[in-house]
């Protein structure tokens, strides 16, 4: 909210205190100053000038050639404005001037061959006004060389206050004013209504009926006769200009101009056209339609809250006015609301027709139900005072059931309990009474107030706590550093994630971290996807259900920027739908998290001693191995591979405890990498993270080193070239001894020469005992036995030892 | 026969060994006197033919003649590689060293970590909860009001009518009080979402480390304390920093703390939008209402809570412009850190 602080000076004596004292204090106090517009320094360059000649620039047929004086000397400027004449008076900015609108410095300046020294300003180049059809032009009594801000009486400082959703009674020059007054320990002056009212009685020309008093528990109204609707005196334009509104007619200036100075909502009607001079106030009763102001007709749900005359809707209460009722150019007679709505009401109507107004953003906040009558009769002495007319005597003021103001005792012991120091019992007094609050009664160890209904935000022995502490300063409050010690399990449930991701990038992998929120396309990939009902955009409308689709998508973002070589990871949650109705608990859908390797591109790049390395299905399976070594969950679990059958992949493996897979991965499908318009392989194993978590990981022990040579044994086979690795390994594995503690293979040979579908495999055997020397006769016993049994087995023919 | 043949190849050898001065003549020499087909495997040969009463002094003369070229010539091979070295320069060093892979964890990883480590040493646990809320956490039991403006601060995603994309890591002060008595003292790091245009500064997925301290005798001045040593830490000693009054529905009364800014030292630049200051994080006394909903007597416990934003912090701190290059994963970015 935009607050001037001329405007507030009207309302509290801070004429002593300088602005930057008051912007920091009311920072502090919870009403933040998110920026300053300080006129005196954003216009102190511009000053008026006298145009004394104006010739048509040589160059250009919409360009002027102007000479101004500043009354000591002349400067020769260029002026594209239509309305630029010889003898006015102008806004003249000479060179270094900054133009408020843009930030520009006015340099001197060639313009289609002419030079130019300096600019003559319109009302949008100085952010006065959005007009910028020519401009200004100053009124005849003003002196060349007078600095505008002299001249204009721009000399105020304008406050942007982000004010918080508890603090409606703060969204007024008033209410600012008065937690300013509780802050420098001064007085508000509210003021004075003058009425000057008539004798014919309101109640004989209007009438005001609630059929609905919970959603309107208040309705006030001045009436006004023979009212003359124009345009409005230069200072109330000049006031409602300050505050960012634009001026409109003396009528609608006069009820702005009340609302930003009290809060308080109020909307004219133009009473003849109120059927039966009747103001009925009720809720729709079903489902309904209004043409409002911008002439649009809009659906209105059940329990809609209108202000309607004796025929028909004149009005959304609240929220916006009618065709039918606006005051127009012709308007003569006027009633004046001034309501309470229910808040909760004006919400959902607000929210519901997705319009929001100044008066809709007050009333859903929760404006001061005591304030009504004041504010109908400020705005009526106003428009008097204004546009003549007469006021007609007394106010219509229905009000079923009164709103109570609460009392709220406050124990001084417990500030220190809550703030943790003490503040003087006087000043706790004086803070709450500049606040609003009436005292009620008080005793050594408390005092109980009674609260303004204007501050719907305190309502617990807490609240006045936190005024009592934020009009003292947080700044008085002492930073305790101390560390009580809780005895007691300290707990991390994020630690296994913080270690996995550091053995994930000593693996050599890259963190992503991907937006959850993606298109249907991806999400459906790999579940069933929860989709949201309100998305931002239909790319972002759905929550994945796998990380590899977002994974791939990023492998084609780096592609495209030339980056061909990745090695990825990341960690992150993964949402399945498991009903096909509304989710309507934590049983219908599953949040798990995911943990995913990504590998794509080349592994190293050709090199001055090395040719290049392409990742491949084994380098993918080598980094999972690794991976899971590092957990401690190496020979934990079973390897599984198979081809097709799969969504992702089609050369999958997969690793499993028992029978439960916690992972899977392998070689992503041509035709799923076809839809990313990836033509590299990528290679991608995802885990059920919390499947990893809960295993329970092997306690590692140490071993002594070998104190006994090793015997090795190298043995080649030609097999059927269907055989695996894996088949041999288990069997010869299973048919050593105690003896023989490893099988490796180190060569693979494919060739026409062993003869139709034949491949021979090398292997490398170790044997030890960690408690002797083997001897070779042993060894070459068992080498010979393993030699005919995987002959047999599988009938191969040895190729070599 | 043989012994004078070996005598004469001994001459023979001992005349041209003194004129071997390199590695190729030395070659030349093994092949012509030590290999396969060489004058000494003859001589060897030759023994098949000779008289049994003339072996063992033969094969006497034989092997010893053998030793003294085998001799000669390891000790001229050795002299020969060492001055091979000292001339030759086969390594050339300036030649770049193998690659070696290596990866790197998120830089929101990274600043998350730091934060955890510092509260960690604080006496913290750290706590989890899930991405996917009930209404009833993320608004109603953090004590806001149904239809009220407050939830205006936090645009949210729903999924449902009663299920939403949690809107802050707040939610998991309210499940890790259920689950636990007092005193309570955690973080709770996370993922949350905001239904809001996404932009250089904005972005509808961020993350968040909520704090939460709840015992017989917590203070708004021992937030203050442990908040500003917090800052110390993290972000360095000597700056300045404040506590400003604020309103978050969950706690009463609530602040947000800002710390000068470190990179214009107070005097105004664009990080600090030319205020001087850098907000970090908003916190507060716990409200009573939210006690009140996990079933802790307000009257005895009291608590405080703090929320901050682990993006805005990083990006600070690292100059880091669009808050969009954390979550577009380009390889060129994720390699920086
Ligand atoms: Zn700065």
């Amino acid at each position: 909210m935009k607050v001037s602080l001329n405007w507030l000076k009207t309302l509290v004596d801070i004429k002593d205190i300088p602005a930057d004292e008051i912007i920091q204090k009311l920072t502090m106090a919870g009403l933040e100053v998110e920026s300053v517009d300080d006129e005196t320094s954003k216009y102190k360059d511009f000053i008026v000038g006298l145009v004394t000649s104006k010739q048509k620039h040589p160059n250009a047929d919409k360009l002027s050639l102007c000479t101004v004086s500043d009354g000591r000397a002349e400067f020769q400027v260029i002026c594209g404005a239509p309305n630029v004449d010889a003898g006015q008076k102008v806004v003249f900015a000479p060179i270094g001037s900054i133009i408020p609108n843009g930030k520009f410095k006015i340099t001197k300046a060639k313009i289609r061959g002419t030079e130019s020294f300096g600019m003559i300003c319109s009302e949008a180049e100085l952010e006065l006004s959005d007009d910028h059809t020519g401009i200004i032009v100053l009124p005849e009594d003003k002196i060349p060389g007078q600095p505008i801000t002299e001249a204009l009486g721009l000399n105020d400082i304008i406050l942007e206050i982000g004010i918080t959703p508890n603090r409606p009674d703060a969204l007024s020059h008033i209410g600012v004013a008065r937690d300013i007054a509780a802050i420098f320990n001064r007085l508000v002056q509210i003021p004075e209504v003058n009425l000057i009212e008539s004798d014919k009685k309101c109640t004989d020309y209007a009438s005001v009926e609630i059929e609905d008093p919970v959603n309107c528990p208040r309705y006030s109204a001045k009436v006004l006769l023979n009212i003359k609707v124009e345009e409005s005196p230069e200072w109330l334009k000049e006031r409602i200009k300050r505050i960012g509104l634009r001026p409109i007619n003396n009528i609608v200036d006069i009820t702005n101009f009340v609302m930003y100075e009290t809060g308080q909502p109020l909307h004219a009607f133009d009473l003849d056209n109120l059927s039966g001079k009747k103001i009925i106030v009720r809720s729709t009763p079903g489902k309904s339609e209004f043409v409002t102001l911008d002439s649009k007709v809009r659906e209105l749900p059940k329990d809609t809250l209108l202000i309607c005359d004796a025929e028909r809707a004149v009005a959304v209460a609240g929220v916006m006015g009618g065709e039918n009722s606006e005051i127009t150019g012709s308007t003569k007679n006027i009633l004046i609301e001034s309501a309470y709505f229910n808040p909760s009401s004006i919400r959902r109507t607000s929210k519901y027709l997705s319009f929001s107004t100044d008066a809709s953003y007050r009333f859903e906040r929760g404006t001061d139900p005591g304030n009504t009558v004041y504010a109908a009769e400020r705005a009526a002495a106003i428009i008097k005072e204004i546009s003549g007319g007469e006021i007609l005597q007394g106010v219509i003021d229905i009000y079923p059931e009164k709103i109570k103001s609460v009392e709220l005792t406050l124990r001084y012991a417990r500030i220190n309990k809550i703030l943790g120091y003490s503040i003087d019992k006087e000043k706790v007094k004086n803070i709450l009474i500049a606040l609003g609050m009436v005292l009620q009664t008080e005793t050594t160890e408390n005092l109980t107030v009674s609260v303004p209904v204007s501050r719907p935000d305190i309502e617990r022995e807490i609240d006045l706590i936190e005024e009592v502490a934020r009009i003292d300063g947080y700044d008085n409050i002492p930073d305790v550093k101390k560390v009580t010690i809780t005895l007691g399990e300290k707990n991390d449930e994020s630690s296994f994630a913080s270690q996995v991701r550091e053995i994930a990038s000593g693996l050599g992998c890259y963190e992503m971290i991907n937006n959850p929120l993606q298109s249907e396309m991806l999400a459906a990939m790999t579940g069933e996807p929860i989709n949201l009902l309100n998305p931002l955009s239909g790319d972002m409308a759905y929550l994945r259900t796998s990380l590899i689709p977002g994974a791939l998508a990023v492998v084609r973002k780096n592609i495209n920027s030339g980056e061909n070589n990745l090695s990825l990871f990341e960690i992150g949650n993964v949402f399945n739908k498991k009903v096909s109705e509304e989710i309507k608990s934590f049983e219908d859908f599953e949040e798990k998290p995911r943990l995913l390797f990504l590998l794509s591109g080349k592994m190293s790049e050709k090199t001055w001693d090395q040719t290049e390395k392409v990742y491949d299905f084994f380098s993918l399976k080598g980094l999972i191995n690794a991976f899971l070594l590092q957990i401690s969950l190496d020979n934990v679990l079973n390897d599984l591979y198979y081809q097709g059958q799969n969504r992702i992949f089609d050369l999958t493996f997969s690793k499993s405890l028992g029978k439960s897979s916690i992972g899977e991965g392998g070689r992503v499908k041509k035709e799923i990498l076809k839809q990313f318009d990836i033509e590299q392989d990528v290679y991608a194993f995802e885990f059920d993270f919390d499947a990893l978590k809960s295993i329970e990981k092997i306690q590692k022990r140490y071993s002594e080193p070998l104190r006994f040579p090793k015997i090795i044994r190298d043995f080649a086979f030609i097999f059927d070239s269907n055989t695996t690795f894996g088949e041999v390994k288990e069997f010869i594995s299973k048919s050593g001894s105690g003896l023989l503690k490893s099988v490796e293979i180190f060569d693979i040979f494919i060739s026409g020469s062993l003869g139709d579908n034949k491949k021979s495999m090398a292997f490398t055997l170790e044997f030890f005992d960690s408690n002797r020397t083997l001897t070779e006769d042993e060894v070459e016993k068992e080498f010979n036995s393993l030699i005919s049994l995987v002959t047999k087995k599988f009938n191969a023919k040895l190729r070599g030892i | 026969m043989l012994l004078e043949k070996i005598q004469d190849i001994r001459n023979e050898f001992r005349k041209e060994f003194p004129s071997i001065k390199n590695a190729a003549d030395l070659e030349n020499l093994r092949i012509k006197y030590l290999s396969r087909n060489g004058l000494v495997s003859s001589l060897f040969d030759e023994m098949k033919n000779v008289s049994r009463e003339e072996r063992p002094s033969a094969g006497k003369e034989l092997n010893s003649l053998r030793d003294e070229i085998n001799a000669g010539f390891l000790q001229l091979k050795e002299k020969f590689s060492k001055e091979e070295s000292k001339e030759k320069v086969l390594i050339d060093p300036t030649l770049p060293g193998r690659i070696v892979n290596y990866g790197s964890t998120h830089i929101l990883t990274k600043t998350l970590e730091d934060i955890k480590a510092v509260f960690k040493g604080l006496g913290f646990s750290v706590y989890e909860g899930p991405e996917l809320e009930s209404d009833y956490y993320n608004f109603e039991a953090l004590n806001f009001q149904p239809d009220h403006p407050a939830r205006d601060m936090q645009d949210t995603f729903f999924v449902s009518k009663d299920f939403l994309l949690r809107t802050h890591t707040s939610p998991v002060q309210i499940r890790v009080m259920e689950k636990m008595k007092p005193p309570v003292r955690a973080i709770m790091p996370g993922r949350v979402y905001r239904n809001e245009a996404v932009s250089a500064r904005s972005y509808c997925m961020f993350h968040q480390v909520e704090g939460l301290y709840i015992d017989t005798d917590v203070t708004f001045a021992e937030l203050k304390g442990t908040l500003v040593s917090f800052a110390e830490q993290f972000y360095g000693e000597g700056l300045k920093y404040r506590f400003r009054a604020s309103y978050f529905p969950f706690t009463e009364p609530s602040a947000e703390m800002d710390i000068s800014c470190y990179i214009c030292k107070g005097a105004g630049c664009r990080v600090c939008k030319f205020s001087g200051w850098i907000e970090i994080l908003g916190c507060g006394m716990v409200d009573p209402n939210v006690l009140k909903y996990v079933g802790y007597d307000p009257e005895k416990y009291t608590g405080y809570a703090f929320g901050m934003g682990i993006e805005r912090t990083t990006m600070n701190k690292y100059g880091i412009h669009d808050i969009r290059l954390f979550f577009e994963n380009d390889i060129r970015f994720l390699k920086q850190f």
